[in-house]
């Protein structure tokens, strides 16, 4: 570590203004955790910084960077291996997050299916949860995420579409738990 | 194309990324078969309204801990693990008042021979140390870890064998909660390599340590002391099903450069 430059610490800064929002988003949306996301998060830019040599420039940086994430998440799970946090003690998160162009009926409503979508998403088990964060929250290509996942890009198609299924039939059952 | 086929092209049709080519196979098999179309429809809706979930936002505290960690970094870095500008003034400041007050002392005494004020030196030196060791043992007692990271750097400076402080950077390696604490713990014991302690307590380290990431660093260190008597705990380290993958390579790996 007495070896970082000082030219190396600057560009460690403008990642962490480039990428912390959705690096701290995808540990929220797998952990359902703030605290310990915003730990992570300063765990992943350090993890950088430590193994910076083994970066190839020829691949994608956020490729690279949810690999790192991706080790952080887990290195921790296991330390709190046996604290599950359950779906009730989860305080839900959201502020206004219907469209802007809706007019109150459709806004309201808009809002009880996004609260629903967001609770199916967080019942979601863990492997399919986080190739919905990554493709549909990161944006990132399917390549990128065949790379973080270490798996093929045909694969990475194939799993999206089964945790789209999945997330359906939670969206429904709630739905229908709510309407009964 | 079968059900099959189109499905994991559902994704990108609904995002509007398929080939055009693609796109209209697609659309052929969804106007042919029912079960597919209304699936997509379906399912396209939720893929919409993913996107409009809010994304958590991290407090502001994220923000100032990254930078606070930074700066402790850099401090490190500028100089080869320089604790930070305050506080070596106020050091500095420390040592300048005990040379005054010996030097007071000397003029008030009046003619001393050379062997007193060799004493003094090797006191005065004394002190310095003994200010340098409370402020790491300090920093490194703190709650907050950057303040832990700023006691990491300030161990460097100590004395080698300065045993208090290699104590707690041992403590610091095996027990720290924060990982960045624990790796800048062990690249700090490289000043207190000499010392055969230090040594054999780097090798239970690496036996008793579960953070990969510490391992690895606990593994090149070994490697950077050219410490052969390791070579036993590295082959268990590269078999032990439990270690994580990387870890088992890394000790592989060192025993090659070890031989």
């Amino acid at each position: 570590m007495a070896q970082v430059s000082a030219g190396e610490l600057a560009k460690l800064a403008v990642l962490f203004e480039r990428h912390h929002r959705s690096l701290f988003r995808y540990f929220v949306s797998l952990n359902r955790d703030r605290e310990l996301s915003e730990d992570l998060v300063q765990d992943v830019f350090f993890r950088i910084l430590r193994y910076r040599a083994s970066y190839d420039p020829s691949k994608a940086f956020a490729a690279w960077m949810y690999q790192i994430a991706r080790r952080a998440n887990m290195d921790r799970g296991r330390e709190r291996r046996g604290e599950v946090v359950g779906i009730e003690e989860f305080t839900t998160r959201h502020g206004d997050p219907a469209s802007a162009e809706a007019g109150p009926e459709e806004h309201a409503a808009m809002g009880q299916n996004l609260e629903l979508l967001d609770r199916a998403l967080a019942l979601l088990p863990k492997d399919k949860r986080e190739i919905l964060i990554l493709s549909r929250f990161q944006e990132l290509k399917y390549e990128d995420i065949a790379a973080i996942l270490d798996c093929e890009v045909g694969t990475v198609k194939v799993r999206v579409y089964r945790a789209m299924r999945a997330l359906e039939q939670i969206y429904f059952a709630l739905e229908k738990e709510k309407a009964s | 194309m079968t059900c099959e086929d189109i499905k994991p092209l559902f994704a990108d049709y609904w995002s509007g990324t398929l080939s055009p080519e693609d796109r209209a196979r697609v659309e052929q098999h969804l106007e042919i078969c029912a079960d597919c179309r209304a699936e997509s429809k379906r399912l396209e809706a939720l893929w919409r309204n993913l996107a409009l979930l809010p994304a958590d936002e991290p407090d502001s505290a994220l923000r100032e801990r990254f930078y606070e960690t930074l700066s402790a970094y850099r401090d490190g870095a500028a100089t080869g693990a320089k604790p930070r500008a305050a506080v070596w003034q106020m050091l500095s400041r420390i040592a300048a008042g005990i040379a005054l007050v010996t030097m007071g002392a000397g003029i008030g005494y009046g003619l001393r021979s050379n062997q007193a004020s060799a004493n003094e030196v090797t006191q005065l030196r004394g002190e310095v140390n003994n200010m340098r060791q409370l402020v790491t043992l300090s920093l490194l007692q703190q709650q907050s870890a950057s303040e832990r990271l700023r006691g990491v750097s300030w161990a460097v400076r100590a004395e080698p064998s300065d045993t208090e402080v290699l104590d707690a950077l041992l403590a610091h390696v095996n027990h720290d909660p924060n990982v960045n604490v624990r790796l800048a713990a062990v690249d700090a014991l490289r000043p207190f390599a000499s010392n055969r302690v230090t040594r054999d307590a780097v090798m239970q380290a690496l036996a008793g340590q579960t953070e990969p990431i510490v391992q690895v660093a606990l593994i090149d260190l070994l490697v950077d002391l050219k410490e052969k008597d390791a070579t036993e705990e590295l082959q268990r380290v590269a078999v032990d099903h439990l270690a994580d993958s990387g870890v088992r390579e890394r000790a592989r790996w060192a025993l090659e450069k070890l031989q």
